[in-house]
């Protein structure tokens, strides 16, 4: 019993990996564009078919097809900023009005989904082999994900922190009139941010490919978990974001190892209500008072 | 330097500044005072380009602003100091600076610049690593006109620079305003401290209800009777 928790904890902290890159995303764009990405989990699905079309269909190496879905999932990002988020911030619409234009994306990208591929479970078929330490066994796609995913996490981090576009992205995020009055133009941003956020959705599908197989409902429960944490980590807080990431994808794991995968989403919808109950703002969110 | 011809704005259907004519001159102080709500500061809003306006013209060194965006009037030599600073609250000191020199012309420079605001303002290169957050009031009026000046302007829009300072502070801000002064940019100021502004300026007009009632050299705003009573409170 105590192999098995160990187990689940250790593959619970290697979701954790990926689920903070996914939050990340989500968390970034919520911050800078104040658009909440419903559809992010569909755009990493959307990212995972592409891997599957060029690996299988088109025969390119998965290395190869795993790069080349960065470039396209940028485009993805650049598109929707230009087709359905652009025009929501020239109407200048309520938040209601956002959050039902992205969950229509949502529909809009799964049928799409549905008619492009099929219902069928989608896979790369490539089979990385389980290597153990001690008594842990971890499939060596899912070390590849977390490593790969702080390795982005911290490359995105000197991105932000290191560069005159970074810096640009942060201060939009914290005062938009005054970004403006620094000679910073907000649609160049955005439109930066939107590409970034794809390129991430590309990243989590690369990693993704080798360890699931997609199917049109996917994306789903990753549009799910990554709001959970955003909104339990302090929205727009990249830090809290890190933290809940890691919370959820252990509490995930090890609770879908003691019951059941149903339960398990009970279990991490309890945690989650339990923790916004006392701290509303989220563990490490600042309470904004009217 | 900066002309404004008949200038209209409106908030939806409410008119905030009816006709404004306005002028400043190569580096001239001018100071724009009148009751709270009177428009002064939506008419800084308006020229920095973050209020559109309804008709009328502002023409900066030859080139008409009023239908431009805010990043690009930036670019041409315009910094606007919003009231109360407006910094980056997340953002450390030294980065409020760096992005203020975000517009590539200044960039090259950025270095060069930040070292003579370090001279200008000691405390800031003293607390650089610091959250804007965490300054006192007077530090974060000194960042803000500090940042402004990293875009290298010609202009600087001041709006309210005393707003909410303790007296002492008041004073202190206002020397800094001196010294900036006497490097020779043009300012155009909104200031509530009436007498504390006059006495830095060149020029002075009074709004009131959104339409300029009086203008005229600094001299003539002290002397002037109503001035005095409304304003000064002599």
């Amino acid at each position: 019993m105590t192999e098995l928790l160990l187990n689940s904890i250790v593959n619970g902290i290697l979701l954790g990996g990926v689920l903070a890159l996914l939050a990340f995303g989500m968390n970034l764009i919520f911050g800078v564009v104040k658009i909440i990405h419903l559809a992010y989990g569909q755009c990493v699905m959307l990212g995972m078919y592409v891997v599957y079309t060029l690996a299988v269909q088109a025969q390119i190496p998965v290395i190869l097809s795993c790069i080349l879905v960065l470039p396209i999932m940028g485009i993805v990002g650049i598109l929707l900023q230009l087709l359905v988020i652009n025009p929501l911030l020239k109407a200048k619409a309520n938040p209601l009005t956002q959050l039902l234009a992205l969950a229509g994306l949502t529909i809009v990208v799964e049928n799409l989904a549905q008619v492009v591929w099929g219902a069928d479970l989608r896979g790369i078929n490539i089979q990385l082999p389980i290597i153990s330490i001690g008594s842990v066994f971890v499939r060596t796609s899912n070390l590849i994900a977390f490593f790969g995913a702080l390795l982005t996490l911290w490359g995105l981090y000197l991105f932000l922190n290191r560069t005159y576009l970074g810096l640009a992205i942060r201060s939009i995020a914290q005062d938009l009139d005054s970004a403006r009055l620094m000679g910073i133009n907000p649609r160049r941003i955005y439109l930066i941010t939107m590409a970034t956020g794809g390129i991430l959705t590309g990243v989590i599908a690369a990693f993704f490919s080798p360890i699931y197989a997609v199917h049109p409902h996917f994306g789903g429960s990753f549009t799910m978990m990554a709001f959970i944490i955003v909104v339990l980590g302090g929205m727009g807080n990249l830090l809290g974001g890190f933290i809940g990431a890691f919370i959820i994808g252990v509490v995930t794991s090890v609770s879908g190892v003691l019951t059941s995968t149903e339960i398990a989403d009970i279990i991490v919808l309890i945690i989650f209500i339990s923790v916004i109950l006392v701290r509303p703002q989220g563990l490490l969110g600042i309470r904004v008072s009217k | 330097m900066l002309e404004i011809e008949k200038l209209n704005v409106f908030y939806d259907e409410f008119q905030a500044l009816f006709d404004i004519s306005l002028k400043v001159s190569e580096g001239e102080t001018v100071i724009t005072v009148g009751p709270n709500g009177a428009g002064k500061s939506t008419l800084l809003k308006t020229i920095s380009g973050l209020l559109p306006l309804r008709s009328g013209s502002i023409t900066f060194l030859g080139h008409r602003i009023d239908r431009r965006p805010a990043h690009e009037i930036v670019e041409l030599g315009i910094t606007h100091v919003p009231e109360g600073g407006r910094l980056f609250p997340q953002l450390s000191v030294y980065e409020n600076l760096r992005v203020g020199s975000f517009l590539p012309r200044a960039r090259g420079e950025a270095a060069a610049t930040l070292k003579e605001i370090y001279g200008l303002f000691p405390i800031l290169d003293e607390r650089k690593r610091q959250f804007a957050d965490t300054l006192s009031g007077g530090e974060r009026q000194m960042l803000a006109i500090a940042r402004s000046l990293m875009s290298r302007p010609k202009l600087i829009l001041l709006d309210e620079p005393s707003s909410g300072l303790a007296p002492r502070v008041v004073t202190r801000v206002f020397e800094f305003v001196h010294q900036i002064k006497s490097q020779g940019y043009a300012i155009l100021m909104v200031e509530q401290n009436v007498r504390k502004g006059l006495q830095l300026s060149d020029r002075a007009y009074l709004i009131e209800s959104g339409r300029i009632v009086k203008e005229g050299l600094r001299k003539t705003f002290l002397d002037d009777s109503y001035i005095r009573k409304a304003y000064i409170g002599l």
